[in-house]
């Protein structure tokens, strides 16, 4: 199947500034109505893909991770791990009944594995 | 691990003996340097760092000047000490995060509780945190297998602890921090 980018997720140390900066700037929707208080971005656009911001570890920088569509989230977790990416959170199912895993890429970059809910 | 600036010139220098002579062997190398074959075969391959009690005696073997050989010396030692200082912090940080902020405790806590609801609003409200220290030591707790989410609203303790008190999860929240910097084989021992 192909694997398209779902979404954006920007890691933020100041979460509640960054959303204030992002909405302010692009007229963004953010919300935080979810189990998890995830501050989702809808962007008002069909074009293009939506995202959210997540606190980022502390001593991190600010960064961006894209989210790719999978089927089987363990399957290609390994998949990953044997080409030689590190898995930094293991598949870990969401309250909507997706999930989602972030991996490191052999070069140092994460991104994230989304199964979507069926 | 990544192949420092000597080893990398060790490969060079195996390398252009080779294009002058094909029949020359690792064995051969090894024997000219004085070491055994499966050292240099592993500090060729990036398994392996390079014995710095050597370096000065390879170098001159190979005909660099004693300043060239300082040079790598020097480099050996800087990207060692490179190494030992982003896993101390690493493991610092990591450790700070666990132990100045209770969400981690909380969580796990609160996992146990009958009642519990897998939601950070929740949890935050019980425990007197913010959405999103919650959500940060979610994050973390997942990463050190703490915690399992396998299904919608299920959030289960992985401890493993019988009796779970706050003192017994930081002690095995903080060894699962070292075990991590224990397998990397660039780690150094505490």
């Amino acid at each position: 199947m192909p694997n398209p980018v779902m979404q954006f997720q920007i890691l933020s140390s100041q979460p509640d500034a960054a959303a204030t900066f992002y909405r302010d700037l692009f007229d963004w929707q953010v919300s935080q109505d979810n189990a998890l208080g995830y501050r989702e971005i809808k962007t008002g656009s069909d074009e293009g893909i939506q995202g959210g911001i997540w606190p980022s570890p502390p001593n991190v920088p600010n960064f961006t991770q894209l989210f790719i569509a999978i089927d089987d989230i363990d399957a290609k977790a390994a998949a990953a791990q044997a080409k030689g990416a590190k898995i930094l959170i293991p598949p870990t199912t969401l309250p909507d009944g997706g999930a989602v895993a972030i991996l490191l890429d052999p070069f140092g970059m994460s991104f994230a594995l989304l199964r979507r809910p069926a | 691990m990544s192949a420092s600036a000597f080893s990398q010139f060790l490969k060079r220098e195996f390398d252009r003996r080779r294009d002058v002579n094909l029949r020359f062997s690792l064995r051969a190398y090894a024997t000219l340097l004085d070491t055994d074959h499966a050292t240099i075969s592993q500090i060729l391959r990036g398994a392996r760092k390079v014995p710095i009690l050597h370096l000065r005696r390879w170098a001159s073997t190979l005909g660099l000047t004693k300043e060239a050989a300082s040079v790598y010396f020097a480099a050996e030692q800087t990207q060692e000490q490179s190494r030992r200082e982003r896993l101390f912090r690493e493991w610092s940080t990591e450790g700070l995060a666990l132990l100045e902020d209770p969400a981690h405790w909380h969580i796990i806590r609160l996992s146990r509780q009958p009642d519990f609801q897998a939601d950070s609003r929740w949890i935050a409200a019980q425990a007197n945190l913010t959405i999103d220290s919650v959500n940060m030591a979610f994050s973390r707790l997942l990463r050190l297998k703490l915690i399992h989410a396998p299904g919608p609203n299920r959030w289960i303790d992985q401890t493993g602890l019988e009796s779970l008190t706050e003192q017994s999860f930081y002690q095995l929240a903080l060894t699962r921090i070292r075990p991590q910097l224990k397998k990397d084989p660039q780690c150094p021992t505490l």
